[in-house]
């Protein structure tokens, strides 16, 4: 079969991984379902990085995302629930109004985004973008690496204090 | 070591103090568990003055641009940072004497003002697009949880929950144009944006996306000013917060959200022609833009406030108005607009505090924040009362107090630039704001109330009074020293 | 040949059902999930203009940094939903009424 044919297929299916479990995480009434759908759209994502040659990225959205953040939202779903409660469902309101805006949204930025002539710069290389990284974060972006840092440390003892039980 | 780093390291000591703090806080909260309330608070508050003074020397540095353009460094930064500071050093000096805090372990609280001030710094100074939402999260994130610092408070929580939720979709739109712009410009460097657009505007091409871009962007600008449509989190967030950080929200992330609204279309959206005068881009009109959402925020402030019972929210609709006052000075795109964004931000800074101290004693003692609840105050404590009347008045804009000025340079801008009609808009919405303010003033002085026993205050309380009135009083016979600060505080640098 | 555009209209998609889900959820867990499918498709933007637009690493960096502030704003957003969970016993977002006015 042709290499790029081949590519599109590999492509198209996980565009529509994507795209639909991220429609599954919108529109399922189960919480529980919403959730591991997410799974599946982060999972989608980091493939489409992988597509674009963000090798370091793709690897970072496995790990962070999938396992850390999507545990996180787990764990609030079934902390905020009780556990024998299989059918958790989340409400909706305001269901066709919000359906119009969402559409409307998706058609002005596509119906945009197709005609407006993006910058074109040098051509992507397509060498691992590991080390390449790495060298920026130190010297560049090191202002940002560090304010970074900041940022975690506050979140951390922001977020202990708040779930701590015991109350002064 | 990359010698320019260092060099750069020397232009950056305040916020490198107040990291120091930062860091103090944590372990002195840990490591000296008996005498850890004084202690912190000690810490925090030498940490923000070195800082503070740290920053003066910067006054004077030639222009530029510090860590690989992450950062800019320049007099509008050196004044923000100056001012930033000191709003939160001020905040920090009255969170003791609340009772809502004060009975809880303030070293996270401490810790939380430092690390959001020390973000609020790097968000006024950014000029690359990655430090920008960096910083604008770290400020956002601090926040949301010095909102719920009363954890067991079912307001705070609430108030806290509602910021973020509406905090996270606001930035997250602005993130989406800003990757937009860097689409458009292959870029994330804002002095940079106005050079890669330059085809763009000479043919017109993509300005459909870039006014989506701008729009997305205003979105994140106007939650962290809280303009209209943006306001929405504003008043329960600002009722539900301790007393303490409602004042600080009121006035340091807000300004903070100023310093770079202008640092961002400024430099990256506007020519500069001649010296102190910028010329926007045509084909996106981000000036009608703001105007029109000046007008809303300013009108829409002013109107929801007239029936507001409890005097946080009334506050906190009036601060809305207020953003509208402000946003005026930006639309005129020369100094003299600047300036008077600088002058009303120092008066609003001084009268706004002042105005959230007295409602913090007055609960301490009443444990109320219903209007209400104020009636009979001239014989309860004439000295809150005269206070409290004099921050009304100058929030009114009443001469000769400093609300006044900041409004006569705002409203002036904008007559010697060809928007009267503005001015005027923004001259009957001070009337209208006459009417709820002189409710309070009303309640305190005219009408008789039960509790008839004098309300003590703490000679700390007296002081803090006291620092927030003498500005607000006084401002004017120091009006050439801030005609001159802020005159000499105008200079962005572009690129 | 796959282009920009395949990846503009995944990221569009994706950002549109985040604002869905943002404007109809009642959970406070199940927007914030609308949150991150915002996050996503930025990210998503920033990574496909670095490719195929900027020619630079800009974008990916800026990409890192977003998913960084992801896990932190993540973090506290379940801190302070599980505190309410405990004051109310739901993160439903109308039972949030207390502030009104």
């Amino acid at each position: 079969m042709d290499n790029n044919l081949l590519a599109q297929i590999v492509f198209y299916s996980f565009a529509v991984l994507t795209v639909g479990s991220a429609a599954v995480v919108v529109f399922s009434k189960s919480l529980i379902r919403s959730a591991f759908a997410l799974l599946f759209t982060f999972f989608g994502v980091a493939a489409l990085y992988a597509f674009l040659g963000a090798d370091f990225l793709a690897a970072a959205q496995m790990v962070i995302y999938v396992g850390g953040i999507l545990v996180l939202l787990l764990f609030g779903v079934m902390l905020t629930h009780k556990l024998y409660d299989l059918n958790l469902r989340s409400e909706t309101f305001q269901f066709v109004p919000a359906l119009v805006v969402a559409a409307a949204v998706f058609a002005v930025i596509v119906t945009f985004m197709l005609r407006t002539s993006w910058h074109t710069g040098p051509p992507a290389s397509d060498a691992p973008t590991t080390a390449a990284i790495g060298e920026l974060l130190m010297t560049d972006y090191i202002l940002p690496f560090e304010a970074a840092s900041i940022l975690l440390l506050v979140a951390m003892i922001g977020a202990a204090m708040i779930v701590r039980r015991r109350s002064e | 070591m990359n010698p320019q780093l260092l060099l750069d390291l020397q232009k950056f000591y305040p916020e490198l103090a107040l990291t120091a703090a930062f860091l103090c806080v944590i372990v002195a909260d840990i490591a000296f568990p008996r005498i850890r309330k004084r202690l912190t608070f000690a810490i925090a508050a030498l940490g923000l003055a070195v800082a503070f003074f740290l920053s003066l020397p910067l006054i004077g540095e030639p222009a530029g641009t510090i860590f690989s353009g992450s950062l800019a460094l320049d007099e509008m930064a050196v004044f923000f940072k100056c001012f930033l500071i000191a709003t939160s050093l001020l905040v920090l000096l009255a969170a003791p004497g609340s009772k809502e805090l004060s009975q809880r372990h303030m070293g996270e609280f401490y810790m939380l003002l430092l690390g959001v001030t020390l973000s609020m710094l790097l968000l006024a100074s950014s000029v690359d697009m990655l430090m920008l939402y960096l910083s604008l999260e770290m400020v956002s994130i601090g926040s949301y949880v010095m909102v719920g610092y009363l954890k067991n408070d079912r307001q705070s929580n609430e108030a806290s929950l509602k910021y973020l939720l509406f905090g996270t979709v606001a930035t997250g739109a602005m993130l989406y144009g800003i990757t937009i712009l860097y689409g458009l410009t292959g870029t994330t460097k804002i002095a940079l944006l106005r050079e890669a657009l330059a085809t763009n505007i000479a043919t017109g091409e993509n300005a459909a996306m870039l006014l989506i871009a701008t729009a997305l962007i205003v979105a994140g600008f106007g939650f962290k000013t809280a303009a209209v449509p943006f306001h929405f989190w504003c008043p329960d967030v600002y009722t539900g917060a301790p007393t303490p950080v409602t004042a600080f929200l009121s006035v340091a992330p807000k300004a903070a959200g100023f310093a770079i609204l202008i640092r961002f279309f400024f430099t990256g959206f506007a020519e500069s022609g001649s010296p102190g005068s910028w010329t926007a881009f045509s084909f996106i009109d981000w000036r009608l833009l703001i105007i029109v959402i000046s007008v809303v925020t300013m009108t829409f402030g002013n109107i929801a406030a007239l029936r507001q019972n409890n005097i946080k929210r009334l506050l906190a609709y009036s601060s809305i108005a207020h953003a509208g006052y402000i946003l005026m000075g930006t639309v005129v795109l020369n100094s003299q607009g600047l300036q008077s964004v600088l002058i009303y931000l120092i008066t609003y800074l001084f009268m706004n505090l002042g105005a959230f101290l007295i409602v913090i004693e007055i609960f301490n003692r009443t444990g109320s924040f219903d209007i209400d609840d104020y009636r009979g105050l001239s014989r309860r404590s004439p000295f809150l009362t005269i206070a409290m009347t004099i921050f009304m008045l100058s929030l009114m804009g009443i001469p000769p107090f400093a609300g006044f000025f900041g409004k006569l340079y705002v409203f002036g801008a904008a007559v010697n630039n060809d928007l009267a009609w503005f001015a005027v808009v923004g001259a009957l919405n001070s009337v209208i704001s006459v009417y709820y303010y002189a409710r309070v003033i009303r309640a305190m002085i005219i009408e008789p109330g039960r509790e008839t026993s004098l309300i003590p205050l703490p000679w700390t309380s007296h002081v803090m009074v006291w620092i927030m009135l003498l500005p607000t009083v006084g401002l004017m016979l120091f009006w050439n020293d801030i005609q001159q600060l802020t005159m000499s505080s105008l200079r962005l640098f572009l690129g | 040949m796959i282009g920009l555009g395949h990846f503009l209209v995944i990221s569009a998609a994706l950002f549109s059902l985040g604002i869905m889900c943002v404007l109809t959820r009642k959970n406070a867990v199940n927007v914030l999930m609308g949150v991150e499918l915002i996050l996503n498709s930025a990210n998503i933007n920033l990574v496909a203009f670095s490719k195929f637009s900027a020619g630079n690493m800009s974008g990916q960096i800026f990409a890192i940094f977003i998913i960084v502030i992801a896990a932190a704003e993540a973090a506290v957003a379940l801190a302070i939903v599980l505190s309410m969970y405990r004051i109310i016993k739901s993160v439903d977002l109308d039972r949030a009424d207390t502030l009104k006015g």
